[in-house]
């Protein structure tokens, strides 16, 4: 579902391979869909311009296999899907966010003090 | 969400941006891998101008020269002929500014000695030359060498040396 809160970009660059093999493993899709269907998730800070190096830094790995498939706009569309690696690499990353979301856990579910603890 | 005709200026301004990031991957990204980038990019812009206009579509690809600079980095090949032949030309310029300094020598020489008029050819290293050098009546006029074997060999040196200078430190590094 849409979230409309902003989120940090930075952030979202760490975890957009992750977001992109996902996806891919879900539907296989050409560039510019994958950046819709991010958008659509509420992932609106994601540049195109983010996604397609990203796209090519997973085939470049070995993470995602690509067919060109012809189009009515005219210019072929480049479409992914995750290779054998590609789902290593995304159990890998799912069980790394889990694990550190996890650790973060117990560290964000207690409200913010008014003001730090002195030392001594 | 309707898809958009797209129009003449649309497709131009499209393929405008494919070429600006195409620049900076020319003579540094291999020529097949630059087709595919250039082809995906086109694709995607002409998929997405149809849905949120060119103009919009090429917003969202964010700043041109950094979305350049990531492919640049993905798949740069061994060789940035690009930097090779920008020091080709800063040397052959460097080469014209010292040729003309020395036929500006020669001139102050002649002059020195009294004007003759006559044509004068020199040669100031074996291969650099000859330098013609004619002087008028009046001491003013002299002609040019523009290439010369020894220009194509520093040049070529000096392309050599700038498209393998990457390598060079990238080895350094490791």
């Amino acid at each position: 579902m849409a979230d409309n809160g902003a989120h940090d970009s930075q952030m979202l660059k760490g975890v957009l391979s992750l977001a992109l093999l996902r996806l891919l493993a879900e539907r296989e899709s050409y560039g510019y869909e994958l950046v819709t269907r991010l958008h659509d998730l509420g992932l609106t800070e994601i540049q195109d311009g983010s996604v397609y190096p990203a796209l090519g830094r997973l085939e470049r790995d070995g993470h995602v296999t690509s067919r060109l498939v012809a189009s009515s706009s005219g210019a072929a569309r480049k479409y992914y899907r995750p290779s054998r690696s590609g789902y290593t690499e995304l159990a890998h990353s799912e069980h790394a966010w889990q694990g550190l979301v996890r650790a973060l856990e117990p560290i964000l579910s207690t409200p913010v003090p008014a003001k730090p603890k002195e030392a001594l | 969400m309707s898809e958009r005709k797209l129009r003449l200026a649309d497709r131009l301004r499209i393929q405008l941006a494919v070429e600006r990031v195409d620049w900076v991957l020319d003579g540094r990204v291999p020529m097949a891998r630059r087709r595919q980038i250039r082809n995906e990019l086109r694709s995607n812009l002409i998929d997405a101008a149809q849905r949120v206009g060119a103009k919009e579509a090429i917003r969202q690809l964010g700043d041109l020269q950094t979305l350049a600079v990531s492919y640049l980095e993905l798949y740069r090949g061994r060789f940035d002929f690009q930097t090779g032949a920008a020091a080709a030309v800063i040397v052959y310029a460097a080469l014209q500014i010292v040729g003309i300094a020395l036929i500006l020598a020669f001139h102050a020489g002649v002059e020195a000695t009294g004007v003759h008029a006559g044509t004068y050819s020199l040669q100031f290293w074996s291969g650099f030359g000859p330098y013609n050098f004619s002087v008028s009546a009046d001491g003013r006029q002299f002609s040019m060498l523009l290439l010369s074997p020894a220009h194509l060999l520093l040049m070529a040196v000096a392309f050599a040396i700038g498209s393998s200078l990457r390598l060079v430190f990238t080895r350094r590094q490791h």
